[in-house]
């Protein structure tokens, strides 16, 4: 797929604001985990998602510790 | 708008929201000076409004004043400093203590402990045929399950529910223990709800606690317990108090609020429950059209940190601005045909957990799992519900709870 909605972003979690309310992880359980050991967010592997996906995650995030770090190049 | 409705008075909500009111003021630009007791109010009711509110925590204050609309003395707004009144930093940490035992994955793990409560509840009710759909469900699955959860022994748990339903009566304008009752001697304005139930459920979260630190177990008291000796995380006497509190509390009431108002809706939308049976993919969808239609909190109040402008409208440091959840959920701006209740509803980015800020509902997770077994166990038995008398409502502006509705099994 091409378009700006579906480019590659990576994401990441501000340590210091998140709750660990798991939202993250109910949207997108393949790339956030609450770790029950640092009780935060957490992103896995390389914590890629489509632009438009990661915009809503930002968005649903209830703390707004998630961001969007960078674009991926392909 | 010349005059504002009242939306405050607790005993308009014996007949249900009233959804007109909201409806009109939505309709205002801005947001609305509501009166209240010497001082008022601004009142919250878009859903645009509501979520910008509860998202920046900063500027709309939880720890300044009090959540509920009336103001507390320092002292008591102190004593009863839970989760709920907290701002960041201390809401953070206190949040992370029990966050993890809330989280998608982990809430996960307790689905056959809440399958094995539904199952056994409505066996029971199938066998009964109809009778108080919240006596025999709606209160007991909840209540069941969070004490599961603490760690609370079975033993106990009707003790528990009943001081939890005094709670509730707490919510409400009347209480009909007497302020010594369960050998209380704290004055009640220093208690939750002001209620003597309060006293007798930190007493019993103590006795619990102690119990735990000599005989840790696999439960969120446990959990809490190692929390309050860890170095750095401590958690106070108080604040294990309230948060045990809380969860007892949080863990009934909501939840219960949300299977009687769904147990209503499904009565009286059969079509809707029909589409459910014929197609259980739906039950995901079914269950958040549940909670947006109960909207089990109604309102949650913050106060501004600084002067700021909401909607256009020039707002004071100090000032309480209150959230209705109640009217967001019906907002025609973001719910296609709000009045309706539509099993299949898409995108449902409803406020029955709060607005979407840092205060949303730590249960979230539990109790859409709970919607979803209850439906799941529903439609695998076939139940259609009918409803057989009106529900019998609590008379708050905050909680929207059914005190009693006779339901029974349709033909």
């Amino acid at each position: 797929m091409t378009g700006p909605d579906h480019d590659l972003v990576t994401v990441a979690i501000n340590a210091d604001t998140c709750i660990s309310s798991g939202q993250c992880e109910m949207l997108e359980p393949d790339v956030f985990v609450v770790d029950d050991e640092l009780v935060i967010g957490v992103v896995v592997g390389a914590g890629q998602l489509a632009r438009s996906r990661a915009e809503e995650v930002v968005d649903r995030c209830p703390a707004a510790a998630i961001s969007i770090v960078a674009a991926t190049e392909e | 708008m010349t005059t504002v409705p009242n939306i405050t008075e607790p005993s308009l909500y014996l007949d249900g929201i009233p959804h007109d009111r909201f409806a009109a003021m939505r309709c205002e630009p801005g947001v609305l000076w509501h009166p209240y007791g010497d001082d008022g109010f601004w009142a919250v009711t878009r859903h645009a409004e509501v979520r910008e509110v509860s998202r920046n925590a900063e500027m709309f204050s939880s720890a300044i004043g009090h959540t509920n609309l009336w103001d507390l003395e320092a002292d008591a707004l102190e004593a009863r400093r839970s989760l709920i009144d907290t701002d960041a930093p201390d809401h953070t940490r206190l949040r992370r203590l029990i966050a993890t035992s809330f989280t998608p994955k982990n809430i996960k793990l307790w689905e056959d402990t809440v399958r094995r409560i539904t199952r056994e509840l409505l066996d029971d009710f199938v066998a009964t045929g109809s009778g108080d759909w919240v006596e025999l469900v709606a209160a007991p699955l909840p209540i069941r399950v969070i004490l599961a959860m603490l760690g609370v022994p079975l033993e106990d748990a009707d003790y528990l529910v009943e001081l939890s339903n005094y709670l509730v009566e707490g919510t409400g304008d009347t209480q009909s223990i007497p302020p010594d009752a369960f050998g209380n001697t704290t004055e009640l304005r220093l208690l939750p709800f002001n209620s003597p139930a309060s006293h007798a459920l930190f007493e019993y979260g103590e006795k619990l606690a102690e119990l735990r630190r000599s005989d840790p177990q696999d439960d969120l008291v446990t959990h809490l317990v190692q929390a309050e000796a860890a170095d750095g995380d401590r958690l106070t006497g108080s604040e294990y108090r309230n948060l045990f509190h809380l969860l007892v509390f949080a863990g009934n009431e909501t939840t219960r609020t949300a299977l009687s108002h769904g147990a209503i809706a499904l009565a009286d939308h059969p079509e809707q429950w029909q589409r459910v049976l014929d197609d259980e993919g739906l039950i995901e969808s079914a269950a958040e059209e549940v909670l947006r239609w109960s909207t089990p909190v109604l309102h949650m109040r913050r106060t501004t940190s600084q002067a700021t402008e909401l909607a256009g409208t020039a707002i004071d440091a100090g000032q309480k601005v209150v959230v209705w959840y109640a009217s967001a959920n019906r907002d025609e701006a973001v719910f296609d045909d709000p009045f309706s209740f539509d099993v299949g509803r898409t995108d449902n980015q409803h406020f029955a957990f709060g607005g979407g800020g840092p205060h949303m509902c730590l249960g979230a997770f539990l109790a859409r799992l709970e919607v979803v077994v209850l439906l799941e166990e529903m439609a695998a038995r076939g139940i259609r519900l009918e409803r057989r008398s009106e529900p019998v409502r609590t008379p708050s502006n905050f909680v929207h709870g059914v005190l009693s509705v006779d339901i029974g099994l349709a033909g």
